[in-house]
């Protein structure tokens, strides 16, 4: 191991741009050589006038072995100064300090998020990138002045609880750090993130403090896309902050140009219910990112990994989006998935969208009834359930009120309420529990209804679940002279999901529905924050069917009752809009959309659960796994969570349940879909002069990332070539007026001499 | 126009290996382009009257001018005796030195070949001496016209090796050649100035009219030497390894401090000083002889 001052040493050597030419320094020695040769090689003359000759070195030796000695070594300086101009020195430590100069701190932000893997030819801007910050490091080396690097790539800044990972943290450049740069970067490819710049600056501040008797110099190297640099002010808020901090910053840019993308924007089910043996459908969204109509766009599908017919898109406009929609049928239950791939383009990453889900053999609906004769809730029960051949999906199951607080609700995926006179307290608790927590709640009012109940718990002054204040019952006046169906539905064409029966044109469903009896609303206005709308109202405006968002549910109410008690909708071909109301009631049980680098969190019973989770990633990125132990959450639930979510496609968490024989395979296999986020794949990027005109106040260098040439003064040391030049100069000149001072030039024949002074 | 004396230069005269044919081939070709004969009359010729006073040899007295105007006048005549004339070549190691036709000690030898020739044509004698350390060979005074084998012989047997010793040289011609006479040194005087000069000065005080002519090779005057060069002494175990460039500027300083201080030192003993490159035309020997020559009978 090398000494401290080995290593103080070793920083204080000179540094040479072409070191392996100071071997040329050896030519520095031929004067010497010459000299020696001449001494072996002299005329030998026979001389007479030896007196004179031995008056004149007596007169002159003094002079004659100063001169020869200055001659020789100005002759040697002269070749050392040959040498050390093509090795190109650089101005040692000792010297820089001297001129103020300090250690340079390369703190390189790399874009790493999935636009960045934008090819073409042979390369792609994460290539070109990695490049520029190779020769940063390879500069950096060659540097006299101490030296250190920082790489931070857009994606592994820390966030989710994740710790923020630098590939180098303010690294001391040392011999061979090039080398170890290249192999950090070969192992690094575009992220499919949409990390923007924002964050890795604010980790950037937090990680590497004040500049402390360091110059720094920030390197931002990315596509500068206008989506992230449109609107760039946390950026430039920013980069501000290290410029108020003597940091000096260059952008790098590392594309030439916006090139046209397809990306695909969403993969989700429609409303509807999703069971196994149902057809349900799926939407896929595509965007055209290019300036170009994309036509006859065909979407490759996967379900299960097995290809079905690809879904074609006949024409999407530039700049927009299209959809199109298909319908899949699972027969039976569990876990499935859903591929959607485009062809390949510029951008790979967003040609794929994954969706998995679990299918139920069927959903369980709770309908309350409040009537002892259940004629809603049986009436209902009917519907979602008729039998035979028909496969609704749904498992109604009908209770009396007293249910609401004895059992769990968290087993169904929609609560029907008809005809409540009144719940008790903790019934109205677990309701509202089921409904926060994403569950789909509807109430159907009757006779029994009381209005002083609903408006107390259930209303409470619009902060419960029931959302709108009740008068009391009143009946819809017939109009005979008028033409107006009795209900009319908000939006009809481009409306509620509930009522996409109604929705086709020259549909006279809704014409013969007829409503004789409802619960009026007392005074009641929609309030502005948008939680509660009028779905539908009734001739006379009053409102019929009111939604509430609540937490993660809803909860709607349907002024009237379920049964054709008050209304003739259950004789109405309308009475479809009923499945479906149950459908967009169990929307809960649609799996959410996953992006890229959010972790996967799964929480467990423990009491079914052993608290470990083995994770599978994609199989496409080689199906790694590793096993997590699961920690004890406030809601007593056990979690468990896989940070490392970089990749898209299907990610699967093993759990093993605590029941079952010890033989019996106790494994439970959850699939999660990871996609990426689809407005990375917007490729319009911001020129020099636009990203310029966004950055206004901020001093920066703006290079193409392919075309980084460090200036010298910033990476280089202070480079002696042109001072060496000079002197070389001054000792050429030197040399030619000693050598001719001390005789040594070639004697000038007399017949020249002659011929200049005859003429 | 073709140089009239371009038979007389160095690189053309080398081809001539024999140095009794290079001696005449170079003052044949020297005398060949002189308007007026070079040749000194018989020393019996009348040169001008004088009056006589006591002690004036009687024979000398011109009676027939007494006769006439009853005064005694003396006749007064040109050298009575023949030229006596020692060459004092130098044959030391540093003579061997030379970078282009012929080395030090071969221009040196021509010079002192061709005045030989060129002496015992007029029927004057001539000696040489030729010296390192210490005179190699002596060759006496004679005016036979066949005495020029053996002057040749004598400076073509001795290859240059030794020291110089100028001083003991000059003290011994002073000694050898008693009689007043020319003495012509020709060296390259790398040596010691103080015994130069002294010898010289002895030389001198003896009666001799003295000729020096300072033979240097160009490499020697212009020291164009480049490159990484070991010198190794001729005359001395001095090495010095260097870049000769570098030590130019003050090698030549040193040398022409050394030049100016022989020119000072002959000046001062009355000795005709001539330098000559051994790129030099070799008849610039002869014409500064023969001028020198002309200015001491005119004197």
């Amino acid at each position: 191991m090398r000494s401290r001052a080995e290593r103080g040493n070793e920083k204080n050597m000179p540094s040479f741009v072409h070191p392996l030419l100071l071997w040329g320094l050896a030519i520095a020695a031929a004067p010497v050589l010459i000299h020696l040769i001449n001494m072996l090689r002299h005329r030998r003359v026979e001389w007479a006038a030896m007196e004179f000759l031995l008056v004149s070195r007596k007169k002159h030796r003094t002079w004659v072995i100063l001169k020869q000695l200055l001659l020789l070594l100005l002759r040697m300086a002269a070749i050392a100064a040959v040498v050390l101009l093509v090795a190109e020195p650089l101005l040692s430590n000792r010297f820089s300090r001297l001129f103020g100069r300090v250690k340079t701190h390369h703190v390189i932000l790399l874009d790493d998020s999935y636009s960045m893997s934008d090819r073409w030819d042979d390369t792609s801007a994460f290539q070109e990138g990695k490049k520029a910050v190779a020769r940063i490091g390879g500069e950096a080396e060659k540097q006299l002045q101490p030296q250190s690097v920082t790489l931070l790539r857009f994606s592994r800044v820390g966030k989710h609880g994740r710790s923020t990972q630098t590939d180098f943290l303010a690294e001391r450049v040392a011999a061979g750090f090039s080398d170890r740069l290249k192999k950090v970067l070969d192992k690094c490819d575009a992220s499919q993130t949409d990390a923007g710049p924002v964050e890795p600056l604010k980790a950037l501040d937090e990680l590497l403090g004040d500049a402390e008797g360091e110059r720094r110099i920030l390197y931002l190297i990315s596509d500068f896309r206008a989506r992230q640099w449109n609107d760039p002010a946390d950026a430039k808020k920013h980069l501000l902050e290290w410029q108020a901090a003597g940091a000096e910053i260059h952008l790098l840019d590392c594309i030439d140009r916006a090139r046209p993308n397809l990306s695909i924007v969403s993969l989700r089910p429609e409303e509807g219910v999703r069971a196994a043996g149902v057809p349900w459908f799926m939407e896929i969204e595509v965007a055209n990112r290019g300036p170009a109509p994309a036509k006859d766009v065909a979407v490759v599908l996967l379900e299960d990994n097995v290809a079905r017919p690809s879904a074609s898109i006949p024409l999407i406009p530039p700049d927009r989006t299209a959809k199109e929609r298909f319908q899949v049928n699972f027969p039976k239950g569990g876990w499935h998935t859903i591929t959607a791939r485009l062809e390949s383009d510029a951008i790979a990453a967003d040609n794929f969208r994954f969706y998995a889900v679990d299918l139920p053999a069927d959903l369980p609906v709770l309908l309350v009834d409040g009537d002892a004769k259940a004629r809603d809730a049986k009436f209902l029960d009917w519907l979602l359930n008729p039998g035979g051949a028909v496969k609704t999906g749904l498992r109604p199951t009908i209770e009396t009120p007293r249910y609401l607080s004895a059992k769990p609700l968290d087993g169904f995926a929609a609560i029907n309420l008809s005809n409540i006179d009144r719940l008790d307290k903790s019934a109205v608790a677990a309701l509202e529990k089921f409904a926060a927590d994403g569950g789909g709640v509807a109430f159907f009012l009757g006779e029994k209804c009381q209005s002083i109940f609903f408006n107390r718990e259930l209303y409470r002054e619009g902060k419960g679940l029931f959302s709108l204040p009740l008068k009391g019952p009143a009946e819809l006046l017939v109009d005979r002279l008028e033409a107006a169906p009795d209900v009319r539905i908000e939006n009809i064409h481009d409306g509620h999901f509930i009522f996409r029966i109604f929705a086709e044109r020259r549909n006279s469903f809704l014409q013969s529905l007829l409503v004789q009896r409802y619960f009026a609303a007392d005074k009641w206005r929609p309030p502005d924050d948008g939680s509660t709308s009028v779905l539908a109202r009734l001739r006379n405006g009053a409102p019929l069917i009111v939604e509430k968002k609540f937490g993660k549910g809803r909860a709607i109410a349907f002024l009237t009752t379920a049964a054709p008690a008050w209304n003739n909708w259950a004789r109405n071909p309308g009475v479809v809009m009923f499945l479906d109301l149950q459908a967009y009631l169990c929307g809960r049980a649609a799996a959410p959309s996953r992006t890229v680098g959010a972790p996967l969190e799964v929480s467990l019973d423990p009491a079914k659960y052993l608290p470990q989770v083995r994770f599978v990633a994609p199989r496409d990125a080689g199906g790694a796994s590793a096993t997590f132990d699961a920690a004890a959450g406030p809601d007593k639930m056990l979690r468990a969570a896989l940070a490392e979510t970089d990749l898209s496609g299907y990610y699967e968490a093993v759990l093993t349940r605590t029941d079952g024989a010890a033989g019996d395979d106790r494994s439970e296999d959850r699939l999660y879909a990871y996609n990426v986020e689809p407005g990375e794949g917007e490729l319009d990027a911001l020129n020099q002069m636009q990203l310029a005109e966004r950055l206004k106040g901020l001093n920066y260098r703006f290079d193409r990332a392919a075309a980084l040439q460090p200036a010298q003064n910033e990476t280089r040391g202070d480079n002696l070539r042109d001072a060496i030049l000079y002197a070389l100069i001054f000792l050429l000149i030197g040399e030619q007026l000693l050598a001719y001072s001390a005789s040594y030039h070639p004697a000038i024949p007399k017949n020249l001499l002659a011929a200049g002074g005859t003429r | 126009m073709s140089d009239p004396q371009r038979f007389l230069h160095p690189e053309t005269v080398k081809r001539i290996a024999r140095l009794d044919l290079r001696a005449r081939y170079i003052v044949e070709g020297f005398l060949s382009g002189m308007h007026r004969s070079p040749y000194f009359g018989q020393s019996i010729e009348f040169r001008q009257h004088r009056e006589y006073t006591y002690g004036d040899d009687l024979r000398y007295v011109d009676w027939k001018v007494w006769a006439k105007q009853d005064r005694f006048y003396v006749k007064q005549f040109e050298e009575e005796t023949n030229l006596r004339c020692t060459l004092l070549c130098d044959v030391s190691n540093s003579m061997r030195y030379g970078n282009g036709a012929l080395n030090k000690y071969e221009y040196g030898c021509t010079i002192a070949a061709c005045l030989a020739y060129l002496l015992l044509k007029q029927q004057d004698a001539v000696g040489c001496v030729a010296f390192a350390d210490a005179a190699r060979t002596t060759v006496p005074l004679r005016s036979k016209r066949n005495h020029l084998d053996s002057i040749l012989q004598a400076l073509d047997a001795c290859s240059p090796r030794d020291k110089t010793d100028l001083y003991q040289i000059l003290r011994q011609a002073a000694e050898s050649f008693p009689r007043r006479g020319v003495m012509v040194l020709i060296s390259d005087l790398l040596v010691e100035r103080k015994g130069l000069f002294k010898g010289l000065k002895l030389l001198r005080s003896r009666g001799h009219d003295v000729l020096l002519f300072h033979v240097l090779d160009d490499d020697e005057m212009d020291f164009p030497f480049s490159g990484p060069t070991r010198f190794e002494g001729l005359e001395t175990a001095d090495q010095l390894r260097c870049n000769p460039r570098a030590l130019r500027e003050g090698y030549l300083n040193a040398l022409n401090a050394y030049l100016e201080e022989i020119r000072r030192g002959c000046a001062g003993n009355a000795v005709d000083y001539v330098q000559l490159r051994t790129s030099q035309p070799l008849d610039a020997a002869l014409a500064a002889f023969l001028s020198h020559r002309l200015l001491k009978i005119q004197s």
